[in-house]
């Protein structure tokens, strides 16, 4: 049966006036101001303080606090959405989880609820509960404290504390995944709360003590979501007989029926069938932070139980679009606590579930459905943050007209979705050694990065590196102007006696890689803490791999494991690379000990200036220059090369990736001059983005983009890219589309798009009133342009923005302040 | 001939063919047509360009020219006397406001750069037009590089102004030719040779060839110029000229002040009679009127 059975798959006739309930819950969305929500934090607390038992195995103990958490998390109903559960007791909730970096709030308890930027809103009362009872016990129980005291406060810990250096995300996440809902659909809970019975039974009999165990915690973990839905089922009954609204009397009658039957038991309807993932990805926050808890490919996980209703005539396309669009809404529901030192590196982000549409299935056909295009729909006319909806395509499978569709969705949110290229991305996951019909079951976890749905435990989001700091210890002999004197990396030659370019690239490579091991020896520190501190009995019970092997994902029980490593300054090191290529060994221009005076002057003086101008006119990444090729294809070599030869302490590979939230701005303020012309404190370019005027022509920077992708960014990448909005927009969506579709054949992984201009950002910056729900690309999610700071919408603004109809970048206006 | 003078090469190119396109200027052309929009390619020589407005006055670019045409400060750098382009001051220049218009290319470096963007021929029905300055006055290399074109499958175009041997053409370039754009200015002989220095004859008696051959592969655009040619006389004379001739395709080009600036760069400033201002959709689509039931292909 054919699979695209729509008369017009850009549904069109549907609109926020005929769903006037979506309207409603949009703009109540839109208005929501978030709060912190310590619920999670008060019980999981308590269950530790009065009924943990040590003797319990790690996977046992984390399975009783969450069900203990489950079972006295109150059930609510904040609005008319005809989902029920909510991940926080809160309408727009900041969960807290004290076993991370929660403690950094400690000291901004009285000032977090009326900071200028992003506040967070904290009742005294939670606030001294908090300071009394909550965090005291936390104090020397959380990830960083325990792994400080394991290994005696390592140098790899202080050197992540500077913050500078790299981000050991493990000190705030186990996150950052794929599920996989299907079984648990067809199964229901209670399936696979049997299955897990059978097993504990046979390994018992084995006495495989430590698999029965764990089988054990999934049955208790379980418990704890089919116990909150029965709760959710007594609040639906009661809000049934005393609402005001005849009409949600009726959905709360019904809300109450399908919390009695899901995620319990298999779903029956499609409305079921949504309302049991949201209710497993509110068991998922129970367990682990909320932070790239990805639901996946939800037109494919969907799509039967969608098809049987519309054919037996149980569902209208309009009702489908209204329970999608409540569910949407729904994933919307939270926010990361943000405390204001990290408001720097990911200010403004949401919590990044990522939605992944169309491309092909694990057959490798053509997988795009009707649900596809109404999911496509309902991003188009809600554009909020989260979500983070992502398509794919298949350029030799999936049709013309659905790339078309997908990209003028672009257009019309002028942000959303990001574009994924299957064969870039499943060629990068068959390196990595996934089968055939595992890798084209790809989704995107959180911003950019891949994983096979639920069998992949990638934990993406491992290591966040700056580039820019092993070029400056090259630059200084393994210092950084930043943190002074202080020896950090090996003391390698001073460059000014350097004889070529390559024994240059040798020292960067020297201190490169030192970072990297520092970073790699952090995370397996963490992740081994990781081990014993934080199972997920629950999350496992929803992958491929842990029920079979009787293992956690946290030890190691997924059929892939890896560690992800992002980067950050990727173009401004290459370019840097470039720079002393050309200026010092090829032109001669300048001596290298000049080109450093000149680094560590920030380019004072009319000869620095005329030094400035003369290196970002030397080869840059995002031109065709072969220099400049070669430089930025040994990097992205060579960090491959690298990461791959670890073996996590799950028994698998690290992947490079290129993505950096909104840590480029961050980092880049804080950043010294670099040899590339970048003046010191500018923020560094985004992703695997050129620098801002770089690359002055479209095709030249997606060419040689592009040329980079395939096996050696198993990660992902994303990049930016700015266009003029134009009049006719069904003209520009074809050509936006065929210029998507080259660069993708010529090999690129990702792209994502502002549909803007500097001007139209320039004027959200100086008028944020007129701006009220701006959404824009980040680097890998979206965000409120009002909620970001003076540095990331800096950053957004300078962006290059290239004319889709001559295909060139638009000169920066000079009161843009780029420079 | 194996070598062509390029004046730069237009990626992503969408008004000189279907598609995406990437459009190679020659350099030099037969006519001195005073609206010129690529002054700086008339000139069949390599010249200096100088951009005033983005220079810093450093003073790197003065000492570096062996022949001392390289003026300090002011509006007109160059000495466009003893400038003799050998690009010295354009590589000293760290701002970037000298540069050279004009490179030699061969064959193989010129087709590997035209193949560069060849997935977005391929994606949106592009290819690649050779423009101007004249292609036709580099007619052996631009035969050789369409053969080589169309041997890889690629759409080609050219866009001419018509002022070439018919025999040389049809013998070095029309077999590889999906395409040509043939620019029309003025219908009377004598204001044609007055106002852009060559007689339209020559130019009138290779389109009607052109059309003779296969009427689908041409497109005959004109140039609307204020003063020039956007008058009653010439576009009524043009309009009935391509009703004789059996042209049913045409485009307008609407003008635009692109050109002035660029002369000022050469040192060449455009006719002060020029408008500042691009020419209106709508004056375009009253200029339409005149070509009755003709169909009309958007710039």
């Amino acid at each position: 049966m054919a699979m695209v059975t729509l008369d017009d798959i850009s549904l069109r006739q549907h609109t926020l006036h005929t769903l006037p309930r979506l309207a409603v819950l949009r703009q109540e969305a839109l208005r929501r101001k978030p709060e912190i929500c310590i619920e999670r934090a008060r019980h999981i607390t308590r269950y530790l303080r009065f009924h943990d038992d040590p003797d319990d195995c790690p996977e046992v103990r984390r399975a009783k606090m969450i069900r203990y958490f489950l079972e006295r998390k109150r059930a609510r109903f904040h609005d008319n959405n005809l989902i029920a559960g909510s991940t926080t007791g809160k309408p727009l909730g900041a969960p807290l989880f004290p076993e991370f970096f929660a403690l950094y709030l400690w000291p901004e308890l009285e000032v977090v609820s009326r900071r200028k930027k992003n506040p967070q809103h904290l009742s005294a009362r939670d606030a001294d509960e908090l300071n009394f009872e909550i965090f005291p016990f936390w104090m020397e129980n959380n990830v960083i404290e325990v792994t400080r005291r394991r290994y005696g406060n390592p140098r790899c810990l202080q050197l992540f504390e500077k913050l500078v250096f790299f981000i050991a995300s493990k000190a705030g996440c186990i996150s950052h995944c794929v599920p996989w809902y299907r079984t648990m659909l067809e199964q229901g809970l209670t399936g696979i709360m049997e299955e897990a019975a059978a097993r504990e039974r046979l390994a018992a009999g084995r006495s495989a003590a430590r698999q029965a165990d764990f089988y054990r915690a999934v049955q208790i973990a379980l418990q704890g979501i089919v116990s909150h839905a029965r709760s959710l089922a007594y609040e639906a009954d009661r809000l049934a007989g005393t609402s005001g609204d005849p009409g949600m009397r009726e959905e709360y009658g019904i809300m109450a029926d399908i919390c009695r039957r899901v995620p319990a038991g298999p779903a029956a309807t499609f409305r079921e069938a949504v309302n049991a993932i949201w209710l497993c990805q509110v068991g998922i926050h129970a367990e682990n932070i909320n932070m790239a808890m990805s639901p996946g490919r939800l037109d494919q996980v969907l799509y039967p139980w969608y098809r049987r209703d519309i054919d037996e005539g149980r569902l209208d396309v309009a009702r489908a679009i209204e329970l999608v669009g409540c569910l949407w809404l729904k994933i919307a529901d939270n926010v990361t606590m943000v405390p204001e030192t990290s408001e720097e590196m990911f200010g403004g982000a949401g919590t990044v579930p990522a939605i992944t549409l169309g491309g092909v299935d694990a057959d490798g056909n053509d997988a795009v459905n009707d649900l596809t295009y109404i999911m496509l729909r309902v991003t188009e006319l809600l554009r909020i943050r989260d979500p983070n909806v992502n398509a794919r395509y298949d350029y030799a499978k999936n049709t013309k007209s659905y790339c078309r569709r997908v990209a003028r969705v672009i257009l019309n949110t002028r942000a959303v979705p990001a574009f994924y290229n299957d064969h870039a991305n499943i060629t990068a996951l068959l390196g990595q050694g996934e089968k055939p019909e595992h890798a084209r079951d790809y989704a995107i976890v959180g911003c950019v990065e891949l994983a096979s749905s639920g069998r992949d435990y990638p934990a993406s989001s491992s290591i966040m590196l700056n580039l820019a700091a092993p070029m400056q210890m090259a630059l200084f002999r393994g210092r950084r102007p930043i943190t002074g004197e202080e020896q950090i990396g090996p003391r390698t030659p001073d460059p000014a006696g350097l004889g070529s370019f390559e024994e240059f690239w040798q020292v960067f490579l020297v201190q490169l890689d030192w970072l990297i091991d520092q970073a790699v020896q952090l995370n397996e520190y963490m992740g081994t803490v990781h081990q014993e501190m934080l199972p997920s009995p629950l999350l496992s019970a929803l992958f491929e791999g842990p029920m079979d092997r009787g293992r956690d994902l946290i030890r190691g029980g997924a059929l892939y494991n890896s560690s992800g490593a992002t980067h950050i300054g990727f173009a401004d090191v290459v370019d840097s690379l470039n720079a002393i290529e050309q200026a010092v060994f090829v032109d001669g221009r300048y001596s290298f000990a000049e080109l450093l005076a000149g680094v560590r002057s920030d380019f004072a003086g009319p000869t620095g200036e005329a030094m400035r101008l003369y290196l970002r006119r030397t080869p840059r990444f995002g031109t065709e220059h072969p220099l400049a090729r070669r430089n930025a294809r040994n990097l992205v070599q060579h960090l491959f090369t690298r990461y791959q030869s670890f073996t996590n302490y799950r028994g698998g590979p690290y992947r490079p990736s290129y993505w950096t939230m909104t840590n480029h701005a961050g980092l880049g303020a804080v950043s010294g001059a670099l040899p590339s012309g970048r003046r010191a404190g500018r923020v560094f370019a985004s992703g695997i983005t050129p620098v801002s005027g770089a690359a002055p022509a479209l095709t030249a920077c997606l060419n040689t983009v592009a040329e980079l992708g395939g096996e050696q960014v198993p990660g992902g990448w994303a990049l930016n890219i700015k266009y003029t909005p134009e009049a006719d927009r069904t003209v520009m969506a074809a050509r936006f589309a065929d210029t998507i579709e080259a660069y993708f054949r010529a090999g690129g992984h990702q792209v994502q798009f502002n549909i803007m201009t500097y001007e139209d950002l320039m004027d959200a910056r100086d008028h944020p009133e007129k701006y009220p729900d701006l959404l824009v690309r980040v680097s890998g999610y979206s965000a409120y342009f009002n909620d970001l700071n003076e540095r990331m919408q800096e950053e957004l603004i300078t962006r290059t923005q290239y004319d889709l109809t001559g295909g060139h970048a638009v000169p920066l206006p000079p009161e843009a302040g780029g420079a | 001939m194996n070598r062509a003078l390029i004046g730069s090469i237009c990626r992503y190119s969408l008004h000189d063919g279907p598609g995406i396109r990437t459009t190679v200027f020659f350099k030099g052309c037969p006519l001195r047509c005073p609206w010129c929009h690529n002054p700086e390619l008339v000139q069949a020589e390599p010249e200096m360009i100088f951009r005033s407005g983005i220079c810093i006055d450093c003073g790197q670019c003065g000492p570096v020219c062996p022949e001392g045409a390289v003026r300090a400060g002011g509006e007109e750098r160059i000495d466009r006397r003893h400038c003799t382009a050998c690009g010295r001051c354009a590589v000293a220049c760290p701002a970037g406001a000298l540069e050279m218009v004009g490179r030699a290319y061969d064959l193989d470096s010129l087709e590997e750069v035209l193949l560069r963007d060849r997935l977005y021929y391929e994606t949106s029905g592009g290819g690649i037009t050779l423009s101007g300055g004249e292609p036709t006055l580099q007619m052996g290399f631009a035969g050789r590089l369409l053969a080589r074109l169309k041997r890889r499958g690629l759409h080609t175009a050219m866009e001419t102004c018509g002022f070439f041997s018919w025999d040389t053409f049809a013998f070095a370039c029309l077999g590889n030719l999906d395409l040509v754009l043939y620019d029309l200015k003025l219908a009377d002989p004598v204001r044609h040779r007055q106002v852009t220095g060559r007689d339209n004859g020559i130019i009138l008696a290779n389109l009607a060839r052109l059309l003779s051959v296969d009427p689908a592969r041409v497109l005959v655009r004109i140039p609307l110029i204020p003063g020039y040619t956007a008058t009653e006389d010439n576009i009524t004379g043009l309009a009935a000229l391509l009703r004789t001739m059996g042209v049913h395709r045409y485009s307008l080009l609407p003008y635009h002040p692109g050109g002035l600036v660029k002369g000022e760069h050469v040192g060449r400033p455009g006719d002060a009679t020029l408008p500042a201002t691009a020419m209106p959709t709508t004056e375009r689509e009253r200029w339409q009127r005149y070509f009755g039931s003709m169909e009309f292909v958007p710039p």
